[in-house]
């Protein structure tokens, strides 16, 4: 198969010369019968051989045994092999001819059919995200769901003309209630398809509350302001009475306020990502009351930034910390902090990002993240220097904690908080790797990794 | 004594309609809206028949009924499952675990009232 361009060329470049089969022979001293054999691809050549004939046609040993040209021939032999093409009648031992007499049009076809192995590949992969994306299943459920309560009601009063004024009432009511659950549901349906052409924008309820947060930098004003007042009404010590009255505060106090604040802003366009952004506004506020911003700033500065010092002593939870160190300002003294919550199955349930660090979507992250690895000791902060396929450099903190109730024989349940630092702000942490520090090379997640020869790689990259 | 139906299901607008078709039917209708109450209720009071959502808090519907189906007070309690779903995968997974019948949601009522009739009807048999 190797030597199968070769000959092709041979014969082409001698009729190009004018040279006759049993001139070139002569030249090279075979016989004009081994010279057709050679030239018809039915023997090999190589060696000395080789080198005098390339010399008698004037070209180089390369001209004639291209690695490429090789490359090329294999390729179309194996685009030759293919089901789709069986009935084709592909002339397969013509090949070499092909690449040989009209290598333009060999590459173009191998060309073309790369072209449609890739689109195949990515149109798989992304109908395995469409089937596997957990948005739309869940949608897919609910919707289900609240379509089977509106038929079953609206049948019994179809079939049932004896019905009570007050259940006719009561089943129209359910009716009524759900089809407004319905419409909220096909409403984040609608923009999640809409914008699932346009990657840059928002295409989940997730989406849309960080574009929030994003856009205000993951701080809040008018909450820190309407928080002040509340501090001073916390006096427990106990970090659990202190979360429960700071909540119990909040939802009294804050409640309507927090709805109004979500129900105008642009980012928050469907019912489901006001649902979320108005439980995630009001865990800042519970924040803020626990931890009042000025206090918490000058703490934080005087402990280097350190999640458990900080805890301890404004006796909140570390993942209360995490999220309020996001908020922080950045100044010369304080550096951006992102913050993201993993579960143990590896999906990120909570995002506050940070400049440079794309968090993804529709895949587990990289699998060498320090998120990922921190459940493997519990209750312990584990830091993380690492370096991305951008050149990006990222100190990453992470801290599983225990949720759920306890008690022997209950299974534990543990999420990770992880805060990330640009390198560059780092020193201003507790967490500031010394130089001798290993530096972990990581990704975003094996979809747009580069790292092709990564040891961790569990599926191909969607785009090359 | 009327014909006892477990509903173990977690949505209340669909307990609503169910439990009005089955008593209308002439069945006494009881009601459990988590897998693990479903579960206990069902061993504490074998019913005639269990009629079991898939997606229930606590414990799943699989679950639930491959605990009913290991208990021998329940291990031939006939079972008809509800799921939103309705892939092949799910309804092969009910029947592998011992459902007696499958239905989909949405669903039409008569479809409910006559799997609940002929449960019933067998196991009066």
């Amino acid at each position: 198969m190797l030597s199968a361009i070769i000959g092709t060329r041979i014969r082409q470049r001698r009729r190009e010369l004018g040279l006759t089969q049993a001139e070139l022979a002569r030249r090279v001293e075979i016989s004009a019968p081994y010279l057709n054999l050679i030239e018809w691809n039915k023997r090999r050549i190589a060696g000395g051989l080789l080198k005098r004939v390339a010399d008698a046609l004037g070209l180089t040993m390369a001209d004639l045994d291209d690695i490429s040209e090789r490359h090329l021939l294999e390729t179309l032999h194996e685009i030759s092999l293919a089901p789709v093409f069986k009935d084709l009648g592909t002339e397969r031992d013509r090949i070499s001819e092909l690449i040989g007499r009209f290598p333009g049009w060999a590459k173009m076809l191998a060309s073309v059919s790369k072209s449609e192995r890739d689109a195949n590949a990515r149109v798989a992969s992304l109908s395995d995200r469409l089937s596997n994306d957990p948005f739309l299943n869940e949608t897919v459920h609910r919707m289900l769901t609240r379509i089977a309560s509106i038929r079953s009601a609206s049948e019994i009063l179809r079939d049932f003309p004896d019905l009570s004024d007050v259940r006719r009432d009561r089943f129209n009511a359910i009716i009524h209630e759900e089809t407004i659950a319905l419409s909220e549901i096909g409403e984040a349906l609608a923009v999640y398809l809409d914008r699932s052409e346009d990657t840059d924008q928002a295409v989940t309820p997730i989406d849309e509350v960080e574009a929030l947060f994003n856009a205000r930098q993951n701080r809040f004003e008018e909450i820190e302001d309407a928080t002040k007042a509340l501090s001073e009404l916390l006096t427990e010590s106990q970090p659990l009475s202190r979360r429960a009255n700071a909540e119990a505060l909040c939802e009294d106090r804050l409640g309507t306020f927090i709805e109004d604040f979500v129900n105008e802003q642009s980012e928050i366009e469907t019912a489901a990502a006001r649902k979320r952004a108005v439980r995630m506004l009001r865990d800042y506020a519970i924040g803020a009351v626990i931890l009042p911003m000025e206090e918490f700033e000058d703490a934080a500065k005087r402990m280097f930034f350190d999640i458990e010092s900080l805890a301890e002593k404004f006796s909140a939870e570390v993942e209360i910390v995490c999220h309020r160190l996001t908020a922080l300002a950045p100044s010369p003294e304080t550096p951006k902090f992102g913050y993201m919550c993993s579960n143990a199955a590896g999906s990120i349930i909570e995002i506050l990002g940070i400049d440079g660090l794309n968090v993804p979507r529709y895949a587990a992250a990289c699998p060498l993240w320090v998120l990922y690895r921190a459940q493997q000791s519990p209750e312990t902060v584990i830091r993380q220097r690492t370096v991305f396929p951008s050149g990006a450099r990222f100190v990453f903190v992470a801290r599983a904690r225990h949720i759920g109730p306890i008690g022997f024989g209950k299974p534990r349940h543990y999420v990770t908080d992880m805060i990330a630092i640009s390198e560059e702000d780092a020193p201003l942490t507790v967490y500031a790797p010394d130089r001798d520090v290993l530096i972990e090379e990581v990704g975003p997640s094996c979809r747009t990794c580069p790292r092709f020869t990564c040891a961790h790689r569990v599926e191909d990259p969607l785009i090359e | 004594m009327s014909i006892r139906v477990l509903l173990a299901e977690d949505e209340p607008h669909i307990v609503e309609s169910l439990t009005f078709l089955l008593e209308r039917a002439g069945y006494h209708v009881d009601v459990e809206t988590d897998g693990r109450s479903a579960l206990q209720s069902a061993l504490d009071n074998v019913p005639h028949v269990l009629v079991l959502d898939v997606m229930l808090p606590e414990l799943d519907g699989y679950e639930v009924l491959r605990r009913i189906r290991a208990d021998d007070r329940t291990k031939s309690l006939p079972t008809l499952m509800l799921t939103a779903k309705g892939q092949r995968e799910d309804r092969e997974t009910a029947m592998d675990i011992g459902a007696d019948m499958f239905i989909t949601k949405p669903f039409a009522n008569a479809e409910i009232v006559d799997a609940i009739n002929q449960l019933a009807s067998e196991q009066k048999s």
